[in-house]
């Protein structure tokens, strides 16, 4: 019932958080660099981002190399003395190096968890490019591919620098098959060092990263453009580090966790035979064992390659003229980041805790020296804390915006605490005013956000979003949003907001136009024209259209005046009916977007008699029908447009229905058009259609419902309904219902009948086919002992009346319940029930039974005495006092009214059959609210998943089934597929 | 409070029903079958009859609910517009078309008995249909 993201499960939308940077770069970057090579940089970054998410995992599994090897001082310089001279070169190169590649590090780490997600294959194709196409499945289900061209000679040289330098190249198992880039690598592997191994670390690492540097040997063709995207890489990083929350969200997860682990772990990876140095070589390559692709050396070259791609190419450079390159690098950078880097500053500024922060602490560490970097690495894989990602949510850069917005919808996720915590830390109207920002994906971010906050039995936060002025922000980026993912992300956030009473009549003054002319009316597949010529459109079940309709089926619950707006909205009523004509044409009633739409029908039905316009003209006394003749042309489009194939069954036995049928359908001058439409008899067919063919116990019950609705009242139109759905074949029907083993059907259904005997010809009817399915339920209230089976009160109470109703003035269904042994099962339920209600509709109806005193010898001879009778009803009417303070006794109204009114003093004005009338709207409300609450962990806007629990439709009935006597050949028969007007 | 025949019946004297053989397709079977004259209505450019038709070799038979044998592929008669010129002519929903102006009507595709229908040259159009109510009206009395 209330939409909660629709990501499923959290890491999904991590995933989908982490994949946006990319794209973002990618527009930011577009400022200053021509398509072409922002795209080939992007891809390429991407390729990077997932080589690095296999770096570490490799990583994780190799540390104990490394820690093994930092504990043994001596041969970790022995290592690095053997390559003495290139060490010193390198050293210095490191210091240069290091950063950039502990930057592309970090950048990098972030979208870890993306790639895991991702397919990556590798084609290696020796002498040309080499292409890395990656796909990345997303969320909806929609496909990325990108492609990363990486030449195969830098690969190459790749693999030589790491058997080299290393002892024995090829005695290293696949661990040193996946090549690695060691600058990546040796970010977090650096750190490992310093923290366990004190100052020997540092030489290694150190040693680690000359070993990386002689990669400088070959030259590098792509350089350039690789180096472009590195450097964009860092100047991203800001926006990465902000929410390095979020990427890191599953960085940082997952790796913290892995590392404090690896000391003890990892180490059984390490062959001992192994030297030293190999070991500690094979760590960095280790790494990229990992990927499948890896399995052979060679295309651990290959994918090395991409990995590094950046920093590797880039090293050659520096390796043959170090500093300046590297100073070179870095005005490039500043160049290239130009737009981002002034805002680093400010980046770090909301942060609370900057020094600890991912933002600051990476800013920093890029600039230190590798050791003393290192050092200062561990913290950044710290989740960020709520106050900083709500901080971030001010931070001047877009995407850290966006990322932030989507970490915390990550983190509110079901997590009750967080989305309390958000609301205390004043995140909510942060949130809110980004639903205005100017860039889609961070108005989109926080809209997703929005809705894991707004999800939840808390409605503190669904007020602070009000209050804030969310539901018109909402609005407006519904009416402006293009986006499909935004359009569900709205409106999912809006059923989730209509669930609280006090925000409904806020939705409806600000959304319902919207949300009537931007989703309902065109997905519902209405058309104001209908072209006569071409086939009327189906209703789309976009999840759009599901959280829309939701959302209106909330608020169509607020009372009178929430009715009244929803049954004025231009379009609204055509558009819902049209849908669920489509969806009864289609055979699929039982999703939930159909469930909601009959669900606010149901509700627009309610008091229609009273509330609609000019509803006076119609009450009983002046049964004439407004304008006449005219019918045919008129009718006939209707059914064309409206009642699919279901029409047809119902219409079969026409010719009966003229029979005996006194009653003249109204004919209109014009069609009926918006609320009209509510209770015109040709929605009868429409709801009888849902009663025979879903099997959602809800869309069974509104439908029902609506038919209560509608036949309640002493207005013209509800006379006509009455006699419609005799004519549609409808009892049989509802009859047949009363045999579901759903409470809340069989209670509707019971009403419904209540107030379809109304009519004379349907209590006679009713008496007759269905006093043995009403006796049955009644006998099943008494059946106690077995928890499940036994009805609610209110619903035996509903079956109580509706026989009562029944059997008054009708000496035949008086009878009719008699044969049906109806006596002994109310006195049984008179004498046992526990309730109060129950008790005394039961000896009502045998006080109604007794007064008939033609059936008084046959119940005497039943050895029934007028005391059992009587003192049934004293007895009941002792005890009633107190519960139902209402003037119970008067005997022309149905007693069942009476207790039902006590109940809900709310309703005390309404109609005897409307008394009922709670049920008649605020069920739909009721029912959400029990659904919220039962369901919290929900991660989708199906809050109530549909049981398919068959109802007791579908399995035979039982011998005596009057239902099948209601309805001849035709009832079980289905609707023609296709059907053409000729 | 039985009181009312709820069952449709046939009036016995509806007009133009013959009993007589009829062969479909090579199925030798029993038929009453009766004329109906449709005279079509101008409606803006277009000729209506007043009905639709469900069915057609084309259609999945199963879904017809007015055919007893349920593999039957005839053409039926699945909606009647009220007052409609075939509402007038007498056809009822549920009829089954055996021929239109002489034309087949038991072996076609849905479109094919649609555009037979709705040819616009022709004012008038001419059915042959059976329905099951009237075999069961004629069968009973007969057996009576």
């Amino acid at each position: 019932m209330i939409a909660e993201n629709p990501g499923t499960s959290p890491w999904r939308l991590l995933k989908e958080s982490q994949s946006r940077p990319a794209s973002i770069l990618v527009m930011e970057d577009c400022n200053m660099h021509s398509a072409a090579s922002i795209l080939a940089s992007v891809k390429e970054q991407e390729a990077r981002f997932e080589r690095l998410t296999r770096a570490l995992e490799q990583e994780r599994r190799h540390v104990a190399l490394q820690l093994e090897r930092a504990q043994q001082p001596g041969v970790g310089s022995g290592g690095v003395g053997s390559g003495q001279p290139l060490s010193m070169a390198w050293q210095q190169l490191v210091l240069q190096e290091q950063s950039p590649g502990s930057q592309a590090s970090l950048v990098a780490m972030p979208e870890a968890p993306e790639v895991l997600e991702e397919t990556v294959t590798v084609e290696e194709d020796p002498g040309t490019p080499t292409s890395h196409v990656s796909i990345v499945t997303s969320e909806d289900g929609t496909t990325r591919r990108t492609e990363t061209k990486v030449t195969k000679t830098v690969k190459t040289v790749t693999t030589r620098t790491v058997r080299q330098v290393p002892v024995g190249p090829d005695g290293l198992p696949l661990l040193d098959g996946g090549p690695l880039l060691g600058p990546f690598a040796d970010g977090p592997l650096d750190r490992h060092f310093l923290l366990r191994g004190g100052g020997p670390a540092a030489t290694l690492s150190r040693a680690y990263l000359s070993s990386g540097g002689t990669f400088p040997d070959s030259p590098e063709p792509h350089e350039v453009p690789n180096y472009g995207s590195l450097s964009r890489g860092l100047g991203v990083r800001p926006p990465r580090g902000g929410p390095l929350g979020p990427g890191p969200g599953d960085g940082c997860f997952t790796l913290p966790g892995h590392r404090e682990t690896f000391p003890v772990g990892p180490e059984p990876v390490l062959p001992a035979g192994r030297s030293q140095p190999e070991r500690f070589q094979a760590e960095p390559y280790g790494l990229e064992d990992d990927t499948r692709s890896l399995a052979a050396d060679d295309e651990g070259g290959a994918d090395l390659q991409p990995d590094c791609g950046t920093t590797a190419r880039r090293r050659p450079d520096c390796g043959r003229g170090l500093r300046t390159r590297a100073c070179e690098d870095g005005a490039d950078d500043g160049g290239e980041l130009r737009e981002e880097r002034p805002l680093f500053p400010a980046a770090t500024a909301p942060l609370a805790q900057p020094e600890r922060g991912s933002l600051g602490s990476l800013d920093r560490a890029v600039r230190r020296s590798p050791s003393v970097d290192s050092a200062r690495k561990e913290p950044r894989w710290r989740d960020p804390e709520l106050p900083e990602v709500l901080a971030m949510l001010r931070h001047p850069v877009d995407p850290v915006k966006a990322n932030a917005a989507a970490y915390l919808q990550h983190l509110c996720f079901e997590n009750e605490g967080i989305k309390r915590r958000v609301r205390q830390l004043r995140g909510l109207p942060l949130l809110v005013a980004l639903l205005d920002h100017p860039r889609a994906e961070v108005r989109r971010r926080a809209c997703g956000a929005l809705r894991n906050l707004s999800y939840g039995r808390d409605t503190d936060n669904k007020a602070a979003i009000r209050d804030c002025g969310g539901v018109p922000a909402l609005v407006r980026l519904l009416r402006a949003a293009r986006d499909n993912e935004v359009r569900e992300l709205v409106t999912g956030t809006l059923w989730n907001l209509s669930s609280y009473e006090p925000l409904k009549m806020v939705i409806i003054d600000h959304g319902l136009q919207t949300l009537t002319h931007e989703v309902i009316v065109p997905h519902s597949g209405w058309e104001r024209e209908p072209n006569e010529d071409s086939k009327p459109r189906d209703a789309e079940w976009t999840t759009v259209f599901k959280n829309t309709s939701g959302c209106l089926r909330n608020v169509s619950s607020d009372g009178a005046e929430a009715r009244r707006r929803l049954r004025e909205c231009e379009g609204l009523v055509d558009a819902l009916l049209h849908a669920l004509q489509s969806a009864v044409g289609r055979k699929d009633t039982d999703n939930k977007s159909v469930e909601n739409c009959v669900c606010i029908m149901r509700n627009l039905s309610y008091h229609v008699h009273k509330e609609v316009p000019g509803a006076e003209r119609y009450q009983e006394a002046d049964p004439g029908p407004p304008g006449s003749a005219a019918g045919p042309q008129r009718r006939r489009r209707d059914d064309a447009s409206c009642f699919g194939g279901k029409k047809a069954k119902g219409k079969k036995d026409g010719e009966m229905d003229r029979n005996f049928d006194t009653l003249d359908l109204p004919k209109r001058t014009e069609a009926a058009k918006g609320f009209e439409l509510l209770y015109q008899p040709e929605v009868v067919r429409l709801y009888l259609s849902l009663l025979t063919e879903s099997r959602n116990f809800n869309t069974l019950e509104a439908a029902a419902g609506a038919l209560q609705n509608l036949s309640a009242g002493s207005w013209m139109w509800a006379t006509y309904i009455r006699a419609t759905v005799r004519k549609e074949r409808g009892l049989p029907v509802l009859v047949e219902l009363l045999q579901s083993e759903t409470d809340k059907v069989v209670r509707a259904v019971a009403i419904a009948l209540r107030n379809l005997s109304l009519d004379r010809r349907n209590k006679d009817l009713i008496g007759s086919y269905a006093m043995a399915e009403l006796v049955r339920n009644v006998r099943s209230a008494q059946a106690q002992l077995r928890p499940g089976a036994r009805l609610e009160e209110d619903t035996v109470v509903a079956v109580l009346n509706t026989i009562h109703e029944i059997v008054s003035d009708s000496l035949d269904n008086a009878r009719s319940l008699l044969q049906a042994h109806g006596v002994p099962a109310l006195v049984a339920l008179g004498a046992a029930s526990q309730s109060v209600r129950e008790a005394k509709a039961a000896s009502h109806v045998l006080q109604t039974l007794w007064s008939y005193k033609d059936l008084r010898g046959a119940l005497q001879k039943e050895g029934w005495t007028k005391a059992r009778f009587q003192s049934a009803a004293a007895n009941a009417k002792g005890a009633k006092g107190t519960p139902s303070p209402g003037g119970f006794d008067d005997s022309t109204l149905p007693l069942g009214d009476k207790s039902l009114e006590g109940e809900k003093p709310g309703s005390r004005d309404v109609l005897p059959m409307e008394a009922l009338g709670p049920d008649g709207y605020s069920t739909v409300d009721r029912r959400e609210r029990r659904a919220r609450g039962s369901d919290p962990a929900g991660g989708s806007s199906e809050k109530e998943p549909l049981k398919t629990e068959p109802s007791r439709k579908a399995p035979p009935p039982g011998p005596s089934r009057p239902a099948v006597r209601l309805v001849d050949a035709v009832g079980d028969s289905k609707p023609q597929p296709v059907d053409s007007w000729v | 409070m039985r009181g009312n025949s709820r069952r449709p019946r046939l009036s016995p004297s509806s007009p133009g029903v013959k009993t007589r053989r009829f062969c479909t397709h090579g199925r030798q079977r029993e038929c009453v079958k009766q004329r109906v004259e449709i005279h079509k209505l101008r409606q803006g450019e277009n000729l209506i009859l007043g009905f639709s038709i469900g069915g057609g070799i084309d259609q999945d038979p199963s879904q017809n609910p007015f055919s007893e044998d349920k593999t039957d592929k005839g053409i039926y008669v699945t909606r009647v517009s009220e007052g409609g010129p075939a509402e007038i002519a007498g056809l009822q929903i549920g009829d089954k078309i055996m021929q239109v102006n002489g034309w087949d009507m038991t072996m076609v595709t849905h479109d094919q008995a649609r555009k037979r229908l709705t040819k616009r040259s022709e004012e008038v159009v001419r059915l042959l249909v059976t329905r099951q109510s009237l075999q069961k009206a004629v069968q009973q009395s007969m057996l009576s």
